[in-house]
């Protein structure tokens, strides 16, 4: 291999073994790995409300009765994507305490405190066309418009706090008959309330300063032009790539860049509940569903439409076997068989289909998406979901045949490398 | 002898594990035990496995796992063209070099 790619190789290698150890990062991928039942649970809920209690495509139309169920399953939406910024901050702290070794659940309790006293406490009501205030919490800010916000609060709380935690002079001495669980409860009561303090007091200073609160204008200075560039196509097919690259030197590149892609995600996700629910039509492309059924569908690289394409096309026993042992796991979206089997790692000959075929399929589906033919999800499909039926429960019919497009083009994309391996193989026997 | 691998979620990976107790099956091994775990247990399970297999797609965790794992017990990446023809038997060979079993 030439000095170049050695160093390109190093460098991404390098990448994510940082990446792997940023404690920052790696609590919210733990946190969002963790939470990730949650959202498709909740997605669930809406396609069962759809399915049973909706008058129109539900169980609904022929048995009335089924309807009242409605409120059972926006209540499950509500309880799991609807409030999910509360259980990631819990979550992202209680993982960066385990790192800093501070108290965990404290943690946890501390990071959701401090979350709570810097968002409104009062909600905007309108009746009878007059406006007033009511206590409460506003949707907003326990959704996923409060993500990124919950998200560096969370991360910055912890910080605080263990630095807090660490300082001996603010610790009770307790005599050494006091049981030990006593003790920690009484030395981390300084550090919680100087912790506290301090969001409750820079959240209202900044709304008395500014007019909006804390958690309104991370949302509207960060995540939302965020997601602007997630969901753009030049965005989402900038980071296929990124991962892809990765995947070419044989890191799991939908790891490395999870960090970043799974909030996004998660927000996208419940927003696109929340058009729905309203009445409205679901906005956001790029969703998990999305992302497993038709940017790796088949595995990371479009790798079913290797197999396919090896089949139909090559010659060479060695590929072929291979392809066998590869189609099984491939159908549920499990590639590594033919990564490092065939292998596509560092393998000059399949470099340029295996890092762009996934930017493809993705182009292919935001277009389908973009003209109306394809609608926006509202039900997410954990990873495993054979495909066909992850496009199905997903993105429907539609999705069915966008699925299908994507893999069949991938096919006659990948053609051309299958057949030049072909040759290598021919050139090597006459050589010998 | 107690082979542990680690993996991204511990799926793939748990692939090869299902050929690997085959193989042993038919070498007569039956006291191996053999399983896959996500690479984020792989602290948990300390004392748990006498050598310690990582995936390839995860080769960028090595110095991490190295520092958790110590001198103690062995550990590698798998062979990765092993890895992907889910060769048992190859990986099994490679867990029983590393700890110098014949």
């Amino acid at each position: 291999m030439s000095k170049l790619s050695e160093k390109f190789e190093n460098g991404l290698l390098l990448v994510a073994e940082k990446v792997d150890e940023n404690k920052y990062l790696t609590s919210v991928k733990n946190t969002f790995t963790v939470f990730m039942p949650f959202i498709i649970v909740g997605s669930f809920a809406v396609l069962f409300k759809s399915l049973i209690s909706s008058p129109t495509t539900g169980l609904a139309k022929w048995l009335p009765g089924a309807a009242k169920l409605a409120p059972a399953f926006t209540a499950i939406n509500t309880a799991t994507l609807g409030i999910m910024t509360i259980p990631i901050i819990f979550l992202i702290a209680m993982y960066l305490a385990k790192f800093n070794k501070v108290p965990e659940y404290i943690s946890g309790i501390v990071a959701v405190a401090a979350y709570i006293s810097v968002v409104p406490s009062v909600v905007t009501v309108t009746i009878d066309k007059a406006t007033g205030t009511a206590a409460g919490v506003p949707t907003a800010a326990l959704g996923a418009q409060g993500l990124f916000v919950g998200m560096i609060l969370s991360i910055l709380v912890v910080q605080l706090f263990t630095g807090l935690t660490k300082i001996k002079r603010l610790k009770i001495n307790m005599p050494a008959s006091v049981p030990a669980g006593i003790a920690t409860s009484f030395n981390t009561l300084l550090p919680i309330l100087i912790t506290l303090t301090v969001t409750a007091v820079i959240g209202g200073l900044f709304f008395n300063a500014t007019g909006s609160y804390l958690n309104e204008w991370v949302y509207k200075a960060m995540q939302a032009p965020l997601e602007v560039i997630f969901q753009s196509p030049a965005g989402i097919i900038a980071i296929v790539i990124i991962s892809q690259l990765f995947w070419f030197l044989g890191i799991h590149g939908g790891l490395v860049i999870s960090p970043i892609r799974n909030p996004l995600i998660a927000a996208a996700i419940a927003a696109n509940i929340a058009a729905v629910s309203a009445g409205g039509v679901a906005t956001q492309a790029v969703t998990y569903g999305f992302w497993l059924n038709f940017i790796v569908a088949g595995g990371a690289g479009m790798i079913l439409s290797l197999i396919i394409a090896i089949f139909i096309f090559s010659k060479r026993e060695d590929h072929r076997m291979m392809a066998k042992i590869g189609l099984f796991p491939s159908l549920f979206g499990i590639s590594e068989p033919i990564v490092f089997g065939l292998p596509l790692v560092l393998n000059p000959t399949f470099a340029i289909p295996f890092i762009f075929n996934s930017a493809i399929s993705c182009g292919i589906a935001l277009f389908a998406t973009k003209i109306g033919f394809m609608a926006n999800n509202t039900v997410d499909t954990p990873f495993g979901t054979p495909v066909i039926l992850g496009a199905f429960i997903g993105h429907a019919w539609q999705g069915v045949v966008v699925q299908i497009i994507c893999i069949t083009v991938c096919v006659f994309t990948w053609m051309p490398f299958v057949l030049i391996s072909n040759k290598q193989v021919k050139a090597v026997a006459v050589k010998e | 002898m107690r082979i542990m691998l680690a993996c991204a979620l511990g799926m793939s990976t748990s692939l090869v594990v299902s050929k690997m107790i085959e193989a042993a099956k038919a070498q007569g091994k039956d006291d191996y035990k053999i399983w896959a775990v996500d690479e984020s247990e792989v602290k948990l399970q300390l004392g748990e496995f006498d050598v310690l297999l990582l995936g390839p797609q995860v080769r960028h965790i090595q110095r991490k796992i190295k520092k958790i794992v110590g001198e103690d017990f062995p550990m590698d990446i798998i062979e990765s063209v092993s890895y992907g023809t889910c060769n048992g038997a190859a990986v099994l060979k490679q867990a029983e070099n590393l700890l110098g079993v014949k």
